[in-house]
C-alpha cells in the first residue's frame, strides 16, 4: 500500500523525526516498507526554466533550438515539441537530471551538428499525468531556477508498505500513524468533522432494510443532495493521484480519500436511480445476470451478497458497483453506503469473480465496525465542500447485530514467560493506550478493551505481540546460552546423506527433478495422482516414476553436448490407489533412488580405448552399492521382465523386490528425443531403508594360505554363467569361498553356439592348513558337476 | 703437448661431471674416445714427437687413455642400470588415467551445512510427506479456512481435502502429535507453490524448520538459537535484525534479515529467515497445553540461500541437472 507522508502528517505530528527513523520503526513494528520514493530527490536538477528565445534547428525542420535560462546562465537546447515559445517558463531538465518516467539520464549531446545541454519535459516525462503532446507549460508567476518540485510541490515522500493479512487495521493512513503515534510516543489526531446538515433527514429520501443480518450486521446510508459531480480540487486530486490513483470526480475520489484515509469502503449510489429509493441487503439468487461498474456481465450465485433496490440488484455488497446505479456527470442526489460486511463472505465471492479491489481487500481483512458513521459523516462533508452539496441530517444506521466488545486480559507474569525478558507494566500500559486500547489494571494482569479496528486481537498472545512489537523486537536481548534437551537425537535423513556419499565416490552426480509431469508421460509409469489446479499442461501429474525426470535431464544434456552421464535422482514418487483420493490410504508416496548411465564409460585415450557404458557397468556399480550399503546382507539377482527395460534385472532381499533396473526400452526414451542406449537401476528406499542395519560382527583375519583352482569349459552359449556357478557351489564343501569367473571366449574353433567359461576357485579353511588332496578332491567333483550337468566339455586346468 | 693433455684431461672431467643421461655419454664419447675423439688425435701426434719426449709423453697419454675409458666404463654401467631400472622412459606430462567422483547437488550441500549447524546445536532432524492433508498443512497451523493469510502460499491442491505441502510445517503437526515435549528437531525437505517458472521462482523448493516445545522456551532463545546459527552460517562478523511479521502458526512472529554487502554494489537487508513463538492454537490442535508449554518454530528456503551464497541468479539452473552446473561445486 501506497502511504504519502505528507498526508500522515494530517494525523500526527512528524516535525523532528527523520524518514529514516520512520522507514526503521514501520519495519521493525511489521509495517515492511518496501520502496521509498521521495519526490524531491525524483526532480533533482529539475527547475523552473525560462525560454528566452525559440528558432528553427538548421538540419532538423521538426526540432527547434531554444536558448534556456536557469536563472544563472543561459543553455542551448533543442526541443522536437511544436508548442514550446519565447517567454514560457518550463521545467527545465539540466545536465544530471533523471527523467522520472524513464530513468534517462541528462547529458550534453550534439543532435544534427547542435549542442543540447538539457532536456524541456512534458508531463508526462516527470510522471505528473500521461500528458505527452507537448512539453509542460508553468505558471508564470514561478521564480526562474527554482527546483521543480518545490514550485510544484511536489515534495512528499511516498512510503510502500507491505501490510501483512493480519495488520486490517494498518490499511489506510490513519492506521499507519496509530502505530507512529505508539512507536514515538505521539499523539494521533482524528479530524473534527463539522457539518452542516439541512433540516430534513437522510430517512426521508431513502431506506435500509437487512435481509442477510449475518454478512451485513451493520449498513449506514446517508443521503447528500444537489451535488454538482465534476473534477476535484487540486489538493484532493494531489492526495488521490500521491497513492497511485486516477483523480476520477470529486465524488469518486471523495470516497477514495476516505478509504486511504480511515479504511472504510464506501460506494456512492446514484439516489435517483435506486427504484423507491431502496437499499435491500441479501443473497442474490443463483445464475442472475449483473453489469458491474466495468461494464462486464458477472453471473452470481447464491452466495453472493447484493445491495439491491426495490426491483434489482445495484451493486455486490463490497466487491464493485453495479453499472445501473453508477455515479455520473448528471448525478443530482447521492446516497453513500459506508456498511460492514462479513469478511468470508466477501472474500468468496470477490475470489469466485476474480475481482480483488480496495473495498474488498479490506473487508475480507475485516473494517472497524465502529468507524461507519464517521465515515460517512467525513464523506458528507467533504463532498459538500467539494461538490457543493447539500447534507442531510443525520445517517440511516440498521445495526441489526450488534458487535459485542471485546476484552482480554494480560498477565504480567506471562509477557516474561513468552519473551523471556521483563518489560515494565508501565511502559505495557503505555504501549496500549497509543494503540488506542481501554485499560483496566486488575493488580497481576491487565484487563484490556480491544478497539474495533483490532480484529487480529483475541486472545493473551496477541497482546504480547503488541507489547513486543512496539517495543522493539531488538530490544529483547539474546539469551547467552542456549539448551539442549537430553532425549536421544534422530536424524532421519542420514540414510540418504550415506547413499549420496557412496554414489559421489562412484562417480555419480546428483540431479534434482520437477516432481511434476505431463500427464501422458506420467501415465506411462503407473496411475498418476493429478493436480487440479496446474500452472500448465506440461505439468499437471505428480511422478509416479523417477525414470522421465531422469530422462529428461539426460536430454537436457545431450543437447548442450554432454553426452557421457552418471547421474543419480533420491525423491518421493506418487501412485494412486484408489481413484478418489480421501485419506493416505488412497494413495502410495514412497522415495525412491535412481542411478542412470548413458554414453561413454571411456572415451579415446593414450592409454585406453573408447567404450560405451552397458548393462554390466550398470550391474556393476548397482550391486557394488547395495554392498557397501546394506553390507553382510544377501541378494538374490534375477532376470527382469518389464515393458520398461528391453533387458534388465530384480533383486530381491528377503525374498522382496527392492532395485530393479537395466537397458531402458527406446519407447521411453521416444518423448525425449534420446538416441543414445540409456541403463537405469531404480531402488526402492523404503524397502531397503526398512531393512535393519547390523552392526557387523568383527571376524579373525584368515591366518592360513588360501588355494586356487583354475578350469575351463566349452559348453552351449545359451547357458547362464550363474547356473554353471551355483552347480559349483551345490557339490563343494564349506571349503570353497569363492567362484570368480574370469574368462569367456568364443570362436568358431570352438564350434556353433559354444562357449569357453573359466572359472577360478578359492580354497581355505579358517582353522587349518588344506592338504593337496583334499582340495582336489573338491576340484574334481566340481568338474565333474560340471560335466554332467551342462554336458560341457574341460578345456584347461 | 704435456700442458694440451692436462688441460684434455680437465675438459673430460668438466664434462662428466653435467652427463644425466646415455645420451650425454655418447656425446662424451665421440669427444674422446672415438676414432676421431681428442685422445686418438694426441695419438696421432705423438708419432710425430723427437724420440727423447716420447718416453714420457707416452707415459702421460696412456695414463690419460685409460683413465678415460674406465671413466666412461663405469658411468655406461651406472646410467643403464639406471634404465633398467624403471623398465622405460616416464613421460610424467602424460595425463593421469581418469577418476571421477560426482557430488551433490548444491541444495544438498546447502541443507547439509545447515543441518550440520543444527545438529550441533542439539536438534534431531525429522522429515515427513510431500503429499499432504489440507489440515496437516493449513488447518491444524492457524490457517483459518478462507482466510486471506491462505493467500500467502499458493497451493498445488490435489482435491479439496490433499494438496502439495507449502511448507515443511505439517511435520511439525506430525511430530507433535506423535511425540511428547521436549521436542527440539529440524525438518527439510521439499515444498511446493503454485507459481509460473521464472527466474526468480520455481513450483517446488527446499525448507528447513526447527521447532522446539518444552516448559521454559521463550522469544529471547529463539533469538539466541538463531544468532548462533546465522554467526555459523555467515561468519561471526554478520549484522542482522529481527522485525515484526505474520505467520498465522506463530504469535508473536518475526522475520530475520542480514546484511548483504555485495562487492562494488548498494548494501541491503536481505530476509533470510521466519521465526516466532508457536501460537497457542497450533499446539491446542496437537494436544499440548499452551499454558504449560511454550514453542518457538523457524524456517527458511534453501534455494535462496544458496543462490546467494553462490551467485545464482536464475532458479531454473538448479533444476536443469546441466553437467556443467553440477561439477562446478
Amino acid at each position: 500500500m501506497k502511504v504519502s507522508l505528507n498526508w500522515l502528517k494530517d494525523y500526527i505530528d512528524l516535525e523532528d523525526i527523520t524518514i529514516e527513523q520512520i522507514v526503521d520503526k514501520l519495519t521493525y513494528a511489521g509495517l515492511e516498507i518496501e520502496e521509498v520514493v521521495d519526490q524531491a530527490k525524483l526532480y533533482e536538477n529539475i527547475v523552473v526554466g525560462y525560454v528566452k528565445e525559440r528558432k528553427k534547428h538548421p538540419n532538423a525542420d521538426k526540432l527547434s533550438l531554444c536558448i534556456v535560462n536557469d536563472g544563472s546562465r543561459d543553455y542551448s537546447v533543442i526541443c522536437g515539441a511544436p508548442n514550446v515559445a519565447q517567454g514560457q517558463k518550463v521545467p527545465f531538465a539540466k545536465i544530471g537530471a533523471v527523467i522520472p518516467s524513464n530513468g534517462l539520464k541528462i547529458e550534453k549531446v550534439k543532435l544534427r551538428g547542435e549542442v543540447s545541454e538539457g532536456m524541456i519535459c512534458s508531463e508526462k516525462e516527470l510522471s505528473i499525468s500521461d500528458n505527452h503532446e507537448g512539453i509542460m507549460v508553468l505558471d508564470s508567476s514561478f521564480e526562474v531556477g527554482n527546483p521543480f518540485s518545490k514550485v510544484m510541490s511536489l515534495d512528499d515522500v511516498i512510503l510502500d508498505i507491505a501490510i501483512t493479512p493480519n495488520r486490517a487495521d494498518a490499511l489506510s493512513h490513519i492506521g499507519i500513524a496509530r502505530d507512529l503515534a505508539a512507536l514515538f510516543k505521539k499523539k494521533l489526531k482524528i479530524p473534527q468533522i463539522e457539518l452542516e446538515e439541512i433540516e430534513e433527514d437522510s430517512a426521508k429520501y431513502a431506506s435500509v432494510e437487512i435481509i442477510d443480518t449475518e454478512n451485513c450486521p451493520r449498513y449506514v446510508a446517508k443521503v447528500v443532495l444537489n451535488v454538482e459531480i465534476k473534477e476535484s480540487p487540486d489538493w484532493l486530486k494531489k492526495r488521490i493521484e500521491s497513492i497511485g490513483l486516477r483523480p476520477i470526480n470529486n465524488v469518486v475520489d471523495v470516497t477514495n480519500f476516505v478509504l486511504y484515509e480511515v479504511g472504510q469502503p464506501l460506494h456512492a449510489f446514484d439516489l435517483d436511480k435506486l427504484a423507491g429509493n431502496k437499499i435491500i441487503v441479501k443473497k442474490a439468487d443463483k445464475g442472475d445476470k449483473f453489469v458491474t461498474l466495468d461494464s462486464k456481465e458477472r453471473i452470481l450465485s447464491e452466495s453472493d451478497l447484493m445491495i439491491c433496490d426495490a426491483e434489482k440488484p445495484v451493486a455486490i455488497a463490497g466487491v464493485m458497483g453495479g453499472e445501473n446505479s453508477e455515479v455520473t456527470n448528471e448525478t443530482k442526489n447521492i446516497l453513500l453506503e459506508s456498511a460492514f460486511f462479513n469478511p468470508s463472505s466477501i472474500r468468496k465471492t470477490a475470489k469466485r469473480l476474480g475481482l480483488q479491489a480496495d473495498a474488498s481487500y479490506r473487508f475480507e481483512r475485516g473494517v472497524d465496525y465502529n468507524i461507519t458513521v464517521w465515515a460517512a459523516k467525513r464523506a458528507a462533508q467533504l463532498i459538500a465542500m467539494t461538490a457543493g452539496g447539500k447534507v442531510c441530517k443525520s445517517e440511516i444506521d440498521v445495526y441489526p447485530r450488534p458487535f459485542e466488545k471485546k476484552s482480554v486480559e494480560l498477565r504480567y507474569e506471562r509477557i516474561k514467560k513468552i519473551l523471556g525478558y521483563d518489560i515494565e507494566k508501565e511502559t505495557v500500559k503505555k504501549i496500549f493506550t497509543n494503540l488506542g486500547f481501554g485499560l483496566n489494571e486488575q493488580g497481576k494482569s491487565l484487563k484490556l478493551d480491544i478497539p474495533s479496528f483490532r480484529h487480529d486481537i483475541e486472545r493473551e498472545i496477541d497482546l504480547i505481540e503488541e507489547v513486543a512489537r512496539i517495543y522493539g523486537y531488538d530490544k529483547i536481548p539474546e539469551v547467552e546460552k542456549i539448551s539442549v534437551t537430553l532425549e536421544e537425537k534422530i536424524d532421519q535423513s542420514e540414510n540418504n546423506d550415506c547413499i549420496r556419499n557412496i554414489l559421489n565416490s562412484l562417480g555419480f552426480y546428483e540431479i534434482l527433478t520437477n516432481s511434476l509431469l505431463k500427464e501422458e508421460i506420467a501415465r506411462e509409469y503407473g496411475n498418476p495422482i493429478g493436480v487440479i489446479n496446474p500452472q500448465s499442461a506440461e505439468m499437471s501429474h505428480l511422478r509416479p516414476s523417477l525414470i522421465p525426470g531422469m530422462l529428461q535431464a539426460i536430454s537436457n544434456n545431450i543437447k548442450v553436448n554432454e553426452k557421457n552421464l552418471q547421474l543419480f535422482e533420491i525423491g518421493k514418487v506418487f501412485q494412486k490407489i484408489n481413484d478418489r483420493i480421501e485419506t493416505f490410504e488412497d494413495f502410495k508416496e514412497s522415495e525412491h533412488l535412481i542411478i542412470a548411465l548413458t554414453g561413454n564409460a571411456v572415451e579415446d585415450e593414450w592409454y585406453e580405448k573408447e567404450r560405451r557404458f552397458d548393462f554390466y557397468d550398470l550391474k556393476g556399480f548397482t550391486t557394488t552399492f547395495l554392498n557397501k550399503y546394506l553390507p553382510g546382507a544377501e541378494f538374490e539377482i534375477m532376470r527382469l521382465d518389464s515393458d520398461k527395460f528391453e533387458y534388465g534385472m530384480q533383486i530381491l532381499l528377503s525374498g522382496e523386490l527392492i532395485v530393479w533396473g537395466g537397458k531402458l526400452d527406446g519407447r521411453l526414451l521416444k518423448p525425449f528425443e534420446i538416441q543414445q542406449d540409456v541403463f537405469a537401476t531404480v531402488f526402492d528406499l523404503d524397502r531397503i531403508n526398512s531393512v535393519e542395519q547390523k552392526i557387523p560382527e568383527f571376524r579373525e583375519l584368515l591366518k592360513f594360505p588360501k588355494v586356487f583352482r583354475d578350469f575351463a569349459f566349452i559348453l552351449d552359449s545359451e547357458i547362464e554363467a550363474g547356473e554353471v556357478i551355483k552347480v559349483i557351489r551345490n557339490v563343494s564343501s564349506n571349503l570353497l569361498h569363492h567362484v570368480k569367473l574370469f574368462d569367456i571366449f568364443q570362436s568358431e574353433s570352438l564350434g556353433m553356439d559354444k562357449k569357453s567359461l573359466a572359472f577360478r576357485l578359492e580354497y581355505y579353511d579358517g582353522s587349518r592348513t588344506l592338504t593337496e588332496e583334499e582340495v582336489d578332491k573338491e576340484f574334481r567333483r566340481a568338474i565333474k558337476a560340471v560335466e554332467e550337468k551342462f554336458n560341457a566339455k574341460l578345456r584347461g586346468i | 703437448m704435456i700442458d694440451k693433455i692436462t688441460e684434455a684431461r680437465k675438459e673430460f672431467d668438466t664434462f662428466v661431471s653435467n652427463i644425466r643421461d646415455l645420451k650425454a655419454l655418447e656425446e662424451l664419447r665421440l669427444k674422446f674416445l672415438s676414432r676421431k675423439g681428442i685422445i686418438q688425435n694426441f695419438f696421432e701426434e705423438f708419432k710425430n714427437l723427437p724420440p727423447a719426449e716420447k718416453r714420457n709423453v707416452g707415459k702421460i697419454l696412456n695414463e690419460l687413455k685409460n683413465y678415460t675409458q674406465t671413466v666412461y666404463d663405469e658411468l655406461k654401467e651406472k646410467l643403464e642400470s639406471q634404465k633398467k631400472k624403471t623398465g622405460h622412459f616416464v613421460d610424467i606430462t602424460l595425463p593421469g588415467r581418469k577418476r571421477q567422483i560426482g557430488s551433490k547437488h548444491l541444495i544438498t550441500q546447502t541443507l547439509d551445512e545447515i543441518k550440520s549447524i543444527f545438529k550441533g546445536l542439539g536438534f534431531s532432524v525429522y522429515e515427513g510427506p510431500e503429499l499432504e492433508s489440507d489440515y496437516n498443512n493449513f488447518e491444524a497451523l492457524n490457517f483459518p479456512d478462507d482466510h486471506p493469510a491462505r493467500d500467502m502460499q499458493d497451493t498445488f491442491f490435489i482435491n479439496d481435502k490433499f494438496l502439495l505441502r507449502t511448507h515443511t510445517s505439517p511435520v511439525q503437526i506430525r511430530l507433535m502429535s506423535q511425540k511428547k515435549p521436549p521436542i527440539r528437531a529440524i525438518m527439510p525437505g521439499k515444498v511446493f507453490r503454485n507459481e509460473a517458472i521464472s527466474a526468480k521462482s520455481y513450483c517446488l523448493f527446499h525448507q528447513v524448520e526447527g521447532l522446539y516445545v518444552d516448559k521454559d522456551v521463550t522469544f529471547a532463545e529463539l533469538k539466541g538459537t538463531l544468532v548462533s546459527f546465522i554467526k555459523q552460517y555467515f561468519g561471526h562478523d554478520v549484522k542482522y535484525r529481527f522485525r515484526t511479521s505474520f505467520f498465522p502458526f506463530t504469535e508473536p512472529s518475526a522475520e530475520m534479515d542480514v546484511w548483504w554487502q555485495p562487492k562494488g554494489k548498494e548494501g541491503r537487508w536481505l530476509e533470510v529467515l521466519g521465526c516466532g513463538m508457536v501460537d497457542p492454537n497450533v499446539l491446542k490442535n496437537v494436544g499440548i497445553d499452551p499454558e504449560e508449554y511454550v514453542g518457538y518454530a523457524f524456517g527458511m528456503g534453501i534455494e535462496r540461500t544458496a543462490m546467494r551464497k553462490y551467485g545464482i541468479d536464475d532458479i531454473r539452473i538448479l533444476f536443469d541437472s546441466d553437467l556443467r552446473f553440477l561439477n562446478q561445486f
